[in-house]
């Protein structure tokens, strides 16, 4: 069937998808879940708290893809689910391609006639192992395609969790995993630095409208976030920082202390790109304007098994590298292109 | 045909996964010992293991290799010689995935079988937590505090070789405390360790737990649906919209409560509950919010009742609540059902103070692993001492 110009010209156009309004506050949020109890994740699960979240935010009608990871695993247990809205599985690198084709078939299908036009929200999640490393390509060439609808959450507990801690490119630096066991003779077995999604996604994908990162230890702001990328309209991707009991060796209770100090101490800086405008947010913005004072990495270390191999030097060369981030960096904590730049030629 | 020993480990996933394979390991070195081959495995169903949720591990040996052969053929074994039970709150019944419904701990148990539970509590206690079976079966307590640490540590506390101490007393078929000593000094180089095996030996006993002993409550189960009862693809029924709640004194409607998913509920995971006190609740919604189980419910007058069904015990609520002493977590053994507090404070407040009070007064030291750098270290010496003294 022939697509005349006018059509043409319509599938391509961006606009919002509908009004979500912001959430005012924890007392002004709606009681209804989305996704509910009865998954087997472990005790103080925060990526689980991610997906509750998400789909509070997105509301009842929200089709959810998820690609292979705990959130798959642990929450479609032997033909049984705690999901209430639909959600698919899709493979561990295809959160990207899966996202695309159903917000791509959504609207054809409203198109058509065949379905009532109205505004479907489309999420697809993956894990920092099915998005920083394998399902990399696919996001980034969903980010490219502007007449899409669709949500990409990375949840990123900083390993490949589900198989038991391998380690991931969204791993910090010396963190031991089953992959980077310390050893006597050499301490330190992971020297990667960590991935910077958000950034890379948000500097490199000028169609994408929206990127942010979030933490639930923050739910009000995170879930807004949810709420601005799904209505905003086109491709957006979130990245969410979340505590992983298992993985980072910690006492359960601990998991909503553990976000907030990734934030306070400046390792996870919060801040949200809305059409090319660049924000951060929170106690990441007091930090930068002065009004908080960042917190020593260590209070963050030393809660977690993962580093309890740390000797003072490596703490020292850990904080050395945050403080670079916040210090040395174009964007604080965000783009890693040095200061230098502008002082070799400072703005006429 | 020889003998067939089996022995089941049932440990918290991740916190005791070292541990549990460490004394399956253990078992069937002394075995060897003896000239009996055997091996040890950890359930692959339970795979991939999960903080807190009930797992297993085997220990398989025999007179000779035909028999253990024999019972190598089976997928896990049906019934069992000894069962070991790492965490005595594992005594209320193990769930471990969807659709198994809920498991006596001393379901595998022979009859006639023993129970090593790791504990401060009574035989009384454990006993009552248990769920009846129809056999009498041996109680052994190995007094202590469960170990619990981290993915990639092992907390020497003794606890292991205690339970082999422990095992040679009550089933000298399978090995002798010679045999355990001689593997424990070739394992760990450790005559302290070999020494809390003996202390153990020399202090184990049981008693003998009778049919009409014990939880008489019949444990749930789902019956799975066979495969022409599934729908095209693997589609299956998302969970129901949740809906509001009733005021069990006014009969006023309001809140919220989600359905939640029926064939797993998870509870068995705890080794903590929170506890509530209604009257000094701000209603900030922190412990809601943040729950990552969806287990508190909003009732009609805005306070917000933990589902005891769905709760694991992670403690996040108690963490997050600005309220000193609102929500506390209390050790799982102190409670006999999984009753709504909110419906108790509801038809009782004075009661409810006091019930709380009482309850409040056992709350444990939460060691749910790692806390901060050098805890484990800190926890040992009286793990230690209670190997040494009893």
């Amino acid at each position: 069937m022939a697509v005349s110009d006018r059509e043409l010209a319509e599938l391509v156009q961006l606009r919002p998808t509908q009004t979500l309004d912001a959430f005012k506050g924890v007392k002004k949020l709606p009681l209804e879940e989305f996704f509910t109890s009865g998954h087997r994740t472990c005790q103080g699960c925060e990526s689980s708290l991610v997906m509750k979240m998400m789909v509070k935010a997105a509301g009842p009608r929200t089709i959810v893809l998820g690609s292979t990871g705990c959130m798959y695993v642990a929450n479609t247990t032997y033909y049984s689910t705690s999901w209430v809205v639909p959600w698919m599985h899709t493979q561990l690198g295809s959160s990207g391609s899966a996202g695309l084709g159903t917000a791509a078939g959504l609207k054809a299908l409203m198109r058509k006639g065949k379905i009532k036009d109205e505004p479907i929200n489309v999420i697809a999640f993956c894990g920092d192992g099915g998005g920083a490393d394998m399902g990399l390509s696919a996001i980034s060439a969903t980010l490219t395609h502007p007449d899409y609808n669709v949500l990409i959450l990375m949840y990123d507990n900083e390993s490949y969790a589900n198989t038991d801690i391998q380690l991931s490119g969204s791993t910090p630096y010396g963190a031991n995993t089953t992959f980077s066991p310390p050893g006597k003779l050499k301490r330190i077995m992971h020297h990667r630095w960590k991935k910077n999604m958000a950034g890379m996604m948000a500097a490199g994908h000028p169609t994408c409208r929206y990127v942010a990162t979030v933490c639930m230890s923050f739910p009000v702001y995170s879930m807004n976030a949810v709420r601005k990328a799904l209505s905003i309209g086109g491709p957006t991707f979130i990245h969410s920082l979340d505590p992983c009991p298992k993985g980072w060796d910690y006492d359960p209770m601990l998991s909503h202390e553990l976000g907030e100090l990734a934030v306070t101490t400046g390792i996870w800086p919060l801040y949200e790109v809305e059409e090319g405008v660049f924000r951060l947010v929170g106690k990441t913005r007091d930090i930068a304007d002065g009004r908080l004072k960042r917190l020593p990495v260590r209070d963050y270390l030393l809660k977690q098994g993962r580093f309890a191999h740390f000797t003072e030097d490596d703490i020292a060369y850990f904080q050395s590298k945050v403080d670079e981030t916040w210090e040395k960096w174009l964007v604080p904590g965000v783009i890693p292109f040095k200061k230098q730049i502008e002082e070799d030629r400072p703005p006429a | 045909m020889g003998r067939l020993f089996a022995v089941e480990i049932v440990y918290r996933g991740i916190f005791q996964k070292n541990l549990a394979r460490n004394i399956s390991r253990a078992i069937v070195l002394a075995a060897h010992h003896e000239g009996k081959p055997g091996i040890s495995f950890g359930r692959y169903g339970d795979s991939p293991e999960r903080n807190g949720i009930p797992a297993k591990s085997f220990a398989i040996v025999a007179t000779d290799d035909v028999t253990l052969e024999e019972g190598m053929a089976k997928y896990e074994p049906k019934e069992v010689d000894i069962t070991i039970v790492v965490d005595d709150t594992l005594c209320k019944g193990v769930e471990s995935w969807a659709w198994y419904g809920l498991q006596p701990i001393n379901r595998l148990t022979k009859p006639g079988g023993t129970l090593i539970v790791t504990s401060h509590e009574n035989s009384e206690t454990l006993i009552s937590m248990a769920h009846r079976k129809e056999t009498p079966y041996q109680l052994a307590i190995v007094k202590g505090t469960p170990s619990f640490s981290g993915l990639w540590v092992y907390k020497d506390d003794h606890s292991d070789v205690r339970i082999l101490g422990t095992m040679a007393k009550v089933l000298p078929e399978l090995f002798s405390l010679a045999s355990v000593q001689q593997v424990i000094r070739a394992e760990w180089n450790d005559e302290l360790k070999a020494t809390s095996a003996l202390r153990a030996y020399e202090r184990a006993t049981t008693v003998t737990v009778q049919p009409t002993q014990g939880n008489p409550e019949k444990p749930f189960e789902f019956q799975m649906p066979k495969w022409t009862e599934m729908r095209e693809g693997i589609a299956i029924p998302a969970i129901p919209r949740g809906h509001q709640m009733k005021d069990p004194n006014t009969g006023e409607m309001g809140g919220y409560q989600p359905e939640r998913n029926p064939t797993f509920k998870k509870f068995t995971t705890r080794t903590m509950r929170p506890v509530v006190d209604f009257d000094t609740c701000i209603k900030c919604t922190l412990c809601w919010l943040q729950c990552p189980d969806s287990v508190f419910d909003v009732t009609p007058d805005g306070l917000y009742d933990a589902n005891m069904e769905a709760c694991c015990g992670c403690g996040v609520c108690e963490a997050v609540c600005p309220v000193s002493n609102c929500i506390t977590m209390v050790n799982e053994t102190q409670f006999a059902d999984n009753d709504s507090q909110w419906r108790m404070w509801k038809e009782d407040k004075e009661g409810y103070k006091g019930w709380l009070k009482e309850k409040i007064a056992n709350r444990p030291e939460r060691s749910h692993g790692f806390r901060f750098r050098g805890q484990y270290a800190e926890q040992v010496p009286d793990m230690l001492k209670i190997a040494r003294e009893g």
